[in-house]
């Protein structure tokens, strides 16, 4: 589609009169895009769009093959309010959320400073951390569903052992333990991500400004409070609402887990969405829920934008 | 850092505290790994070998016989969003940093915006669209969908990258007569071919180990790739642990090599993506 574009002969060629060398850049740039704005268009756009008109659809399974169904009113989101899991899941969802930011945060942030410090074998350390990030996350799931297992799991062999339970116990089908689990399995996989992006944050912090403050005699405690994390704060915010999308779009590795049990103890906005659309084909009551999960997520994008905010206008092509 | 921790005992013990937290890191993907390589009455013997036990490739043959075939569906998948990945997003990303167009604004804010829906979402709704076009249970609508965790992050790490490439050298490449697309394809391209390798390396991981869309989009019979073939292990009422662990370990390969073949691009990709994004 690309390939005849800069080659004299543009369109306006033809009226005899050539393209000036800012119109046909223009035109180039606008051809450059074209695939990115028709995928953004068809693979995001599309969908969403689709989705808010089918969570006003009356859908059956013998609907699916139709593009469109009977107009339902408000009848899913009715649905919605009153069904007690979805209630549930919401839930959970921000217990989850909110636990795994945490934990992410502390040892993500731990292990940056960390690797700040000058010691043997850092560099193999930081590198080996990254790998629970590129892992597929069924994969993630079944090694937790493996250490976590009820008898002859690494977890429950480990506590016995070392005498802290005598009976194992049931990490994925107690409805006590299970979220607790998914979220444990969570922060595994956050952590890589919270340490890179801290750690490359603190790269960026100028070695005079630290040892300035320790020639006024600062703490190590007080260098970290007063010094480091106003310098980085941009980076932590960030990285932690990075933290917060990644978390609310959990999906996968539930699934894996515990599909959502037992007795919905794990089950989340993505997992029962997940539920209602395609294990009882209610569509029109799963883009209910995913409107809602969609409005969620995007709770954090205003801010988002603003912290980006900087590289929005950006361009370094030349000035005209 | 030197003034700031001088003491030898100080350093050997951030060395232990480093090796402390990779082992708890690591220890899941250690578990796994001897795993695949312990016997089903090992697994099932309700105690835990923390070394190996009984050491057995009867695992991989299992999943050798049954996976095979699921392994080429991945590889497929993940090259082919590889390549969408690419064919869509250098173009856009070079447009969106060396030329000054209005839309840039927007373009670039809904990229951001595009990172934030939950793919659950976009596969309740792409599921439908997907069966009206006849692209439910084919390779292409996979990987229009795998896409759309690849091709955001693509357009904006790659975009960050263009900004640093001098504008004398594209105005040089024009001088002598190059067109816009070949200056792209002979200047832009190779001199971005870090960026470029980054986010195929990246789109190739998203293809590879997507579950969502395999789960959803296909219908578990026809096409079915590594991911998919892992949770039906898992779904069976007693789960095959043996078969189980192979598979893992198999899917867990690509990430292997590309951490070795690609280190310093993973982790300049992750961070430039996220930050400059």
């Amino acid at each position: 589609m690309l390939a005849n574009l800069g080659t004299p002969p543009v369109p306006g060629a033809a009226e005899g009169k050539r393209l000036s060398g800012q119109q046909r850049r223009k035109l180039a740039g606008w051809l450059f895009l074209t695939p990115a704005i028709l995928y953004i268009l068809f693979a995001f756009g599309l969908p969403i769009v689709y989705n808010v008109l089918l969570s006003f659809e009356n859908t059956s399974p013998a609907t699916i093959a139709d593009l469109t169904a009977p107009f339902a009113g408000l009848a899913n989101y009715r649905f919605i309010v009153d069904d007690p899991t979805t209630r549930t899941s919401l839930v959970h969802t921000f217990e989850f959320t909110v636990g795994s930011l945490i934990g992410q945060f502390i040892i993500g942030f731990s292990l940056a400073l960390l690797f700040t410090l000058r010691f043997p074998g850092r560099t193999l350390a930081r590198s080996f951390v990254i790998v629970p990030w590129l892992l597929p996350l069924i994969v993630t799931g079944v090694i937790f569903k493996f250490m976590f297992q009820l008898e002859g799991g690494a977890v429950n062999q480990l506590l016995m052992d070392v005498g802290l339970v005598h009976q194992p116990l049931d990490w994925l089908d107690d409805p006590h333990l299970a979220l607790w689990t998914i979220l444990i399995a969570n922060i595994w996989l956050g952590v890589p991500f919270f340490t890179l992006l801290l750690y490359s944050a603190l790269q960026d912090v100028p070695v005079d400004v630290k040892e300035a403050a320790l020639m006024d005699g600062a703490g190590p405690w007080q260098r970290l409070r007063l010094i480091i994390v106003p310098i980085i704060l941009p980076v932590i915010e960030i990285t932690v609402l990075l933290g917060f999308v990644f978390t609310v779009k959990v999906f996968d590795l539930v699934i894996a887990l515990t599909g959502g049990g037992p007795a919905n103890a794990t089950q989340l906005v993505t997992t029962w969405s997940y539920n209602l659309s395609f294990q009882e084909f209610s569509f029109g009551e799963g883009a209910a829920l995913n409107n809602v999960l969609l409005v969620l997520a995007m709770i954090c994008a205003p801010l988002y934008l603003l912290l980006s905010r900087g590289s929005l206008r950006r361009s370094s092509g030349e000035e005209r | 850092m030197s003034r700031l921790q001088n003491s030898r005992a100080l350093r050997w013990l951030c060395t232990l505290a480093a090796a402390a937290g990779l082992v708890v890191m690591l220890f899941p993907i250690y578990a796994v790994l001897v795993g695949s390589f312990e016997s089903t009455e090992t697994l099932f013997s309700g105690t835990y070998y923390w070394l190996p036990h009984a050491p057995t490739l009867d695992n991989f043959r299992t999943v050798f016989n049954a996976q095979s075939a699921n392994v080429l569906t991945s590889l497929i998948v993940g090259v082919g969003t590889a390549v969408l990945a690419l064919v869509v997003a250098v173009p856009a990303a070079y447009a969106l940093a060396k030329y000054r167009l209005r839309v840039t604004v927007v373009i670039v804010s809904s990229l951001l915006i595009c990172q934030i829906v939950p793919s659950i979402v976009l596969a309740t709704s792409l599921f439908i669209i997907f069966h009206w076009v006849h692209l439910v249970n084919t390779y292409p609508g996979l990987i229009i969908a795998d896409g759309t965790y690849a091709i955001p992050f693509a357009i904006l790490v790659l975009r960050a990258f263009f900004f640093s490439l001098p504008n004398e050298v594209l105005q040089a490449s024009r001088v002598d007569g190059a067109s816009e697309w070949q200056t792209f394809l002979r200047i832009v391209v190779p001199l971005g071919r870090s960026a470029v390798i980054t986010v195929a390396v990246f789109a190739f991981l998203n293809g590879w180990g997507d579950f969502i869309f395999a789960l959803t989009i296909l219908n578990g019979a026809t096409i079915v790739p590594v991911t998919l073939g892992i949770y039906t292990y898992l779904g069976n009422y007693t789960t095959d642990w043996g078969a189980v662990m192979a598979a893992a370990a198999f899917a867990m390969v690509p990430a292997a090599v590309m951490l070795v073949i690609a280190q310093r691009y993973i982790a300049s990709g992750l961070t430039a993506g996220s930050v400059v994004g």
